[in-house]
């Protein structure tokens, strides 16, 4: 690869037009352990976690193939570095010049109309990504998030209020999927009548693997159809704020100016789309996996139900380690540099393996136990660090902190089980989650 | 020695990390960027503000003599 090449590549529009193409010269063999094929996606995560663990301790940085069964497969592409360690992770990660996002961030092959359409500053480098970035961020401070969470926690006592009484429900649909739903689409300002197709097709947009939302369709099909439902909402509800701009998210990023430039209809769509996947499925299925640890280590719970303002803070970010909800991005290197004794040249995928890096056992004493009390924490389940951390990191904890507040106090004695899980490689979901409880009149004596 | 908060402009993203450790220290303003609301914390800030450093996502933040 010549410099003349790269130097003529404008990275700070993100090079989406001019691509770097990844080469096979001088690869080692692919690595013994396959971290690609389909049918290591099919395992649970336990049993991956076994052979991540063999990379980590002896090849922390691994040559693989193309993943199996891309959506998309692309011949020419020689394969990918996988990173299997914390330290890695974080390297890559907080080393934005020499690893990119501009070319890709999905670790699955994925059609390019879609990326285009849903990615937004996710896949793209500086100067653009902190321009647009930033314009978000404000609406995600700290302060931002505070003025938020009466709102936050009142819509988390409806929701139980919704279901105390049941005594049983399906977590992740009953429960878990809707207060970040709500309050994504509070702070967009969605209106109500459009929430149920925001709703499902932001479960399309993760869904390119899993049956059940496939329900026989191609892949690709179900996500551009589910791309393109949220541009349409997205659409209109850029031509109603134009007419009547109101106070949410959505008119600031209408009115927003970027270099005296505003964002168009297309832009403002796939910002809507990233932010509808990002806001929601993370949140959602980090609950399940969290109530699921609960249930299995029933000492944790009681210690956090000690004292639980006291000791949450510190809990929600095991619940984040231990559930790793998001298992992979990608970067490309523009450079040739080094990392881990492997030689990487310009154009070579190097891809993180969260769900590897929080298991990383020089890092974590039993990483795969769940420990509320943990301290230091420095998991990757909000990203490595960087330039591309998790925007929502503090929403999301404000509604864990919400959610949990409300199940701990008024029905504790829960039992999670039998969860169904997302079959992708990209979100490890859980769709489906038995959970039963004493209903909260049960406890009432008036009621008995 | 007294000890002065510097910030990496071309480094911080304005994320709020270190407003959520060091609320009194750091500012995020609704334009996006980052305000150092005192520059000399006093002793008692110093576990914050280092929770706030080791905490910045980006590297951002850092504690020098002044």
């Amino acid at each position: 690869m010549s410099n003349a090449l790269i130097d003529a590549v404008d990275w700070d529009e993100g090079g989406d037009d001019v691509f770097l193409p990844a080469t096979l010269e001088n690869k080692p063999d692919y690595d013994e352990i396959d971290v690609s094929s389909s049918a290591f996606w099919k395992m649970e995560f336990a049993e991956q976690d076994k052979y991540f663990r063999m990379l980590r301790e002896q090849r922390p940085v691994s040559w693989q193939r193309p993943v199996e069964d891309a959506v998309t497969p692309d011949p020419d592409d020689p394969g990918y570095w996988a990173l299997t360690r914390l330290k890695e992770i974080s390297e890559v990660s907080r080393n934005s010049d020499t690893y990119v996002s501009g070319q890709g961030v999905i670790f699955d092959m994925l059609p390019k109309i879609f990326l285009t359409m849903t990615q937004s500053f996710l896949a793209m480098d500086n100067p653009m990504h902190n321009k647009l970035r930033k314009l978000v961020a404000s609406a995600f401070t700290p302060k931002q998030v505070r003025r938020m969470e009466d709102k936050i926690r009142q819509t988390a006592k409806q929701l139980v209020d919704d279901i105390a009484e049941a005594g049983q429900i399906d977590f992740a649909v009953d429960l878990a999927e809707k207060l970040p739903m709500i309050t994504f689409c509070e702070i967009m300002g969605v209106p109500r009548e459009r929430w149920e197709d925001t709703i499902a097709a932001a479960q399309g947009i993760v869904a390119w693997a899993d049956p059940e939302i496939l329900q026989g369709r191609a892949p690709d099909e179900v996500q551009i159809e589910a791309a393109s439902m949220l541009h349409e909402i997205a659409g209109e509800m850029y031509e109603e704020r134009l007419r009547n701009p109101t106070d949410d998210l959505f008119t600031a990023l209408v009115q927003a100016e970027i270099d005296g430039e505003k964002l168009d209809e297309a832009q403002l769509g796939a910002f809507f789309v990233l932010m509808s996947v990002a806001a929601t499925d993370t949140t959602k299925h980090t609950s399940s996996y969290a109530v699921l640890g609960m249930t299995r280590q029933p000492e944790q719970r009681a210690w956090l139900m000690e004292d639980f303002d006291g000791r949450i803070d510190r809990a929600i970010e095991e619940f984040i380690r231990y559930g790793t909800v998001v298992m992979t991005f990608r970067r490309t290197a523009i450079e040739e540099t080094e990392l881990c004794g492997q030689q990487i040249m310009p154009g070579d995928k190097v891809v993180f393996f969260y769900g590897s890096g929080n298991r990383d056992e020089t890092v974590f004493e039993n990483p795969s136990e769940m420990n509320l009390a943990r301290d230091p924490n420095p998991h990757c389940g909000f990203g490595g660090g960087g330039v591309h951390f998790c925007l929502g990191s503090n929403l999301a904890k404000s509604m864990l902190r919400a959610l949990f507040y409300e199940i701990l106090t008024r029905i504790p004695d829960f039992k999670a089980s039998n969860p169904t899980y997302l079959g992708t490689n990209f979100m490890r979901g859980i769709t489906h989650l038995d959970f039963a409880f004493t209903p909260e009149k049960a406890e009432n004596p008036g009621d008995a | 020695m007294p000890k002065k908060i510097v910030v990496d402009r071309n480094r911080c993203t304005g994320l709020g990390m270190c407003e959520a450790a060091a609320p009194d220290v750091f500012e995020i303003q609704p334009d996006g960027s980052m305000t150092v609301l005192c520059e000399h914390p006093s002793d008692d800030q110093m576990d914050a503000v280092h929770e706030a450093i080791d905490g910045c996502p980006t590297e951002a933040l850092s504690l020098v003599d002044d």
